[in-house]
């Protein structure tokens, strides 16, 4: 790997359980607000009720048609397509006859978890094919590229929790290698009856509000929502002031077990030393970490033991708390938050986190910590042991 | 940057190994399966081109495979055939990238994992099940048995997502992330994808696939696994290289092909991205496939084996069927074929105008 040329953030936008958009979740996170309850959009016969994070409310796309016909993790990659758009200035028709790429990860998005349709089956009966045709319909990068009538690259990543992420450093790349001029990256995720069912299965989700790295820490709070990014290259950019950078991308395999993450963290160590060659970044100019810290035992324990060999002293923290685990749209999310944060000057509290665990050599920042830096670390560990790290630099706009 | 290629592994309805899709292109005639789905009393009988995993256990001991699926064992079979078939079966692969591209992912265990809380309630969803239905449950699979720590990632895109996945594999090998990449394609078929196809096509897909009859539903599904070992060594080119792949939307800015590709398209009797052939293609001499392997999202792997063992064997074959060429101005193959000095582009096109086109040379 070798240093690789930074990339402009020119755009943010990003709705989750947090706000319904950028400004509305910083602000509700530095006021350490936070709303798990029980799923509102689903239903199941779990004797068991997990508290999920939710979106605060409905959201309305400004765009024909799409609203009923696009399942709700395109709707989400939309709506926070839009917003980014807009915060770098661009309207949609003046997108037209850019060579404009769309790399979005999820993992809702893009698996047939037509759950009523597939009762119906099983039950004998003949079932219309509205759930399918949303499914064929929906994925979500063809799906923005089609809405915003673009002509370029699109990609959607499936790589579980860290398609976000991974979404972000391939985006970069491709504006490195030219493939074209601008790109829409990030994750989306929705809440959904299947990943419920699944996460409770594996019994790592939480009965209460989630407390990433904290000792009585057991497992995940499920959430939804989108964090995308808005890339340009220098030629289209021109004088337009940088929200921020995409300094290095980095990723590893585990190759140790589907679910779980490697004792030794030496996936994600791999996946930060190529993020740092990228950057061209010494693990002392992180200025803080935007950890994955989903709460369950496990990757807890190896995320502090890393961050604590890699990064020590460096202030973390795990928004999770706040958005809960937004599964493929985590690393978007992720991403938008350390942008903005770095812009901001300061990371929001570590919600949940309360008591230290004697196991973990590193404990995140327990309440609204002001950093110094101009350049802070991304990470996400995923299914499949899967590792991806972006560092991110502060812009001036 | 030109991707080399260096080993082939492909499963699919003609059989496993390139030995046996090299027989199918020279017989040019693949008989897809009579396969058949028992639902309310009733038998639903159709042809379907499956594909086999007999001999995985030459390669993995059948006692590691227990909680394995159809579609990871799918993937590890033709991923084992790959970097045989690249002379990289043993030894250090550590910095050998993994990339799979699937439109459907693995959709029997996604059902699966339905099943276990519809039939017996939400406490008894199967974790098994679970984690074996995410996407990317099947390049874990590889990086695990291979021991491949470099990056690993899935891609999913349906008809696009054999394109756009390459272009992440030239990203890799041009950014020096990895030394080689195993580039998989893989989609595997179900009862529950019968019964939607059935629905959406009332004629049922009873064959014969016709790709060159653009406007009609001539689709028989299909299912299978091809794997390539990519690298940037000019020596490794023991089937060619992959010189570019280019994305975009005919519908929002048309396609210019290149003038002297010889073309490999995608057509597989898909009547909504048939159109796109229909429209974009003029007169020019052009080839497909299907009718080896079937209709399915990541077919469009397939045709790039075809295109690599091509060039491997210089010469094009003849096209397995060419009904409906008569209708249009295409110079179809229909006769095997010295390919000469010509390159190959292989042409995709999804059912909104979205396209990959694929240039290889030798």
């Amino acid at each position: 790997m070798i240093k690789t040329a930074p990339i402009a953030i020119t755009g943010l936008g990003c709705l989750c359980a947090a706000g319904m958009n950028l400004a509305e979740c910083l602000e509700s996170m530095f006021r350490s607000e936070r709303n798990p309850h029980a799923p509102v959009r689903f239903s199941t016969d779990h004797p068991v009720s997990y508290p999920v994070l939710e979106l605060r409310e409905d959201f309305k796309l400004p765009l024909d048609d799409q609203q009923t016909i696009y399942a709700r993790t395109s709707q989400l990659a939309l709506a926070a397509t839009l917003e980014a758009l807009t915060d770098a200035g661009w309207d949609v028709a003046s997108l037209r006859g850019k060579r404009v790429g769309v790399c979005i990860g999820t993992t809702v998005g893009c698996a047939l978890n037509c759950d009523d349709f597939y009762r119906a089956y099983k039950d004998g009966d003949d079932p219309e094919m509205a759930a399918i045709e949303r499914y064929l319909r929906s994925n979500p990068a063809a799906v923005i590229a089609r809405q915003l009538k673009l002509d370029g690259p699109n990609q959607t990543v499936v790589n579980a929790c860290s398609s976000g992420t991974d979404a972000i450093g391939l985006g970069a790349s491709w504006l490195r290698a030219g493939a074209c001029d601008i790109v829409i990256a990030g994750g989306a995720d929705e809440l959904s009856r299947v990943t419920y069912a699944g996460f409770s299965s594996l019994m790592i989700t939480d009965t209460e509000p989630c407390k990433p790295f904290d000792v009585k820490r057991k497992g995940l709070n499920l959430g939804e929502g989108a964090g995308i990014l808005i890339l340009e290259n220098e030629s289209v950019r021109g004088t337009k002031a940088a929200r921020g950078y995409v300094l290095g991308y980095g990723s590893a395999c585990d190759a140790y077990h589907l679910t779980a993450p490697r004792p030794d963290g030496a996936g994600l160590k791999q996946a930060m030393q190529e993020a740092f060659t990228a950057a061209g970044v010494t693990p002392d100019q992180i200025a803080f970490v935007n950890a994955h810290g989903t709460g369950t035992p496990d990757n807890d324990r190896v995320e502090s033991r890393v961050l604590s060999e890699v990064l020590p002293g460096t202030p973390f923290v795990s928004t999770k708390g706040y958005t809960g685990h937004t599964l493929g749209a985590a690393g978007g999310i992720e991403a938008v938050f350390t942008v903005a944060c770095l812009q901001r000057g300061e990371i929001p509290a570590n919600i949940g986190f309360v008591d230290a665990d004697p196991e973990l050599p590193g404990t995140p920042v327990t309440e609204n910590t002001r950093i110094e830096g101009t350049v802070a670390l991304s990470e996400s560990l995923a299914f499949g042991g899967n590792n991806a790290v972006v560092i991110l630099g502060k812009g001036a706009a | 940057m030109r991707m080399a290629i260096s080993g082939i592994g492909i499963s699919g309805g003609f059989g496993c190994g390139v030995a046996a899709l090299r027989q199918a292109l020279q017989r040019g005639v693949v008989e897809p399966r009579q396969c058949s789905v028992e639902r309310n009393g009733a038998t639903d009988t159709f042809p379907a081109y499956r594909t086999s995993i007999e001999g995985l256990d030459e390669f993995i001991p059948k006692r590691a495979l227990r909680r394995i699926d159809h579609f990871s064992k799918m993937t590890l079979h033709s991923a084992c055939l790959a970097l045989q078939d690249a002379g990289l079966s043993g030894g250090d692969l550590s910095r050998l990238g993994v990339i799979i591209a699937t439109g459907y992912g693995a959709l029997k265990t996604t059902f699966d994992f339905l099943d276990s809380y519809l039939d017996f309630g939400y406490s008894c969803s199967s974790p098994t099940h679970f984690s074996n239905s995410v996407h990317n449950a099947a390049a874990a699979h590889v990086s695990m048995h291979f021991k491949t720590t470099a990056p690993s990632l899935t891609v999913t895109q349906f008809e696009m997502s054999v394109p756009s996945a390459l272009l992440t594999a030239q990203l890799w090998l041009a950014e020096g992330r990895v030394d080689q990449v195993l580039f998989g394609t893989i989609d595997e078929y179900c009862a529950v994808l019968r019964y939607c196809r059935r629905q959406f096509f009332a004629t049922g897909e009873q064959g014969p696939l016709q790709p060159f009859t653009f406007a009609e539903q001539s689709a028989v599904v299909g299912e299978g696994a091809a794997f390539f070992v990519l690298s940037r060594g000019e020596e490794d080119a023991r089937y060619g290289a992959i010189d570019a792949v280019t994305l975009g939307n005919h519908a929002v800015v048309p396609l210019t092909l290149p003038h002297d590709d010889l073309l490999i398209i995608g057509a597989d009797g898909h009547a909504e991205c048939g159109r796109w052939y229909a429209q974009a293609l003029t007169d020019r001499a052009v080839a497909a496939y299907a009718p080896l392997y079937g209709s399915f999202p990541a077919a469009a792997g397939f045709d790039l084996a075809v295109a690599a063992l091509s060039q491997q064997d210089g010469l094009l074959y003849a096209s397995p069927a060419t009904a409906g060429a008569a209708d249009s101005a295409l110079q179809v193959v229909a006769a095997r074929r010295p390919l000469g000095k010509a390159n190959i582009a292989c042409l995709k096109f999804g059912p909104g105008g979205d396209y990959g086109l694929i240039r290889l040379s030798r």
